[in-house]
């Protein structure tokens, strides 16, 4: 099932599909075992521009859909 | 000397022997280390781009950023062709084999029930945009609105000042409330078929670089037998929504980034 790969065969993809993803998402583990990461979060916030926007925007709205929601980042 | 020391970099883990992706110029060759029943899918990257230090200066490299994060997403795409993976996010890099393989024995039963319950799964993401100006413009055509707007016409100057301002104050409620109806219904229609929905943060304009503004952030974890009606699902939401000036982006499938759970993602609220 190679046939729809989202990169492999969507060159239209935006590349912000894949910076939200790979840069704040997948599985963070923490410890002397891995070397610090702690960067990569302020890498994706100052990408994001985004803390006024998108308060003001759920603000307008009156709040964020009722659903399971990531924690706050 | 530091600087010159490997690290592995580790794209994510299967529960079988995987198939690793060829004919790239990857820094080396991803491959695998097998450990407790584990398979990590990694590369040896240099020190002189990854260890702590150099990695802060690459990470100000937008252009570095991009070409990394698309490598990283490369690799686990086609690791996920054949085997179910638990993706990990960009930059986890280890010292050595050693404590890598430590860190499988640490997590082994969380990364064999995470692998067994993504099985036969995909994450798909749904975005949704909204020219506000023409959703404005339609909603603008409501009765009380239309009727405001021909007091304006007949009215004093202070009056006029006062409908205008009554006017803006209607048609702002009646968009938050026609967003939040569209947004909401089209989300519980697209859980309804899922296995597991979420809602992530609204990306701002700056990033979208779209003139829309976008008014939902969902992803969902799908059976693989019921991509199709969750396929047709948007196709129909999409045609519906079309003369509202709602559009939906809908891609997929992605390693399932945002249905990991992990123990430190999962202090989620709702």
């Amino acid at each position: 099932m190679a046939s729809h790969n989202v990169i492999a065969e969507s060159k239209d993809v935006a590349l912000v599909e894949v910076l939200d993803r790979v840069l704040d998402k997948g599985v963070v583990i923490s410890g002397d075992l891995v070397i610090s990461v702690a960067e990569v979060d302020l890498v994706y916030v100052g990408l994001k521009a985004l803390i006024s926007s998108v308060e003001t925007m759920e603000r307008l709205r009156g709040g964020p859909f009722v659903g399971p929601m990531q924690e706050p980042t | 000397m530091e600087q010159g020391k490997e690290l592995l970099y580790l794209y994510c883990v299967t529960g079988k022997a995987p198939d690793l992706p060829k004919g790239r110029d990857w820094f080396d060759k991803p491959f695998f280390i097998q450990h407790q029943g584990l398979y990590a899918v990694v590369s040896r990257v240099p020190g002189s781009e990854f260890n702590e230090e150099n990695l802060k200066k690459n990470l100000g490299d937008l252009e570095w950023v991009k070409l990394h994060v698309i490598m990283h997403e490369q690799v686990i795409e086609a690791v996920m062709d054949h085997a179910c993976v638990v993706p990990f996010k960009f930059a986890t890099l280890f010292n050595s084999e050693d404590t890598l393989k430590a860190m499988l024995t640490e997590h082994a039963p969380m990364l064999k029930e995470t692998l067994q319950r993504l099985q036969g799964q995909e994450e798909w993401g749904v975005k949704i945009y909204c020219d506000m100006a023409r959703l404005r413009t339609w909603l603008a055509q409501d009765e009380e609105i239309l009727k405001i707007d021909g007091g304006i016409g007949s009215a004093s100057p202070g009056k006029a000042f006062i409908l205008k301002k009554k006017k803006e104050a209607l048609l702002n409620l009646a968009t938050t409330a026609k967003l939040n109806e569209y947004g909401q219904a089209s989300f519980n229609q697209l859980r309804d078929l899922c296995s597991q929905a979420r809602i992530n943060k609204l990306l701002p304009k700056e990033v979208t670089e779209k003139k829309e503004d976008m008014i939902l952030n969902a992803a969902f974890l799908i059976s693989k037998n019921a991509i199709k009606p969750f396929l047709e699902t948007v196709d129909r939401l999409k045609a519906r929504h079309e003369n509202d000036g709602l559009a939906f982006d809908c891609t997929g499938p992605w390693p399932p980034y945002n249905f990991c759970n992990w123990p430190e993602r999962t202090a989620a609220h709702g």
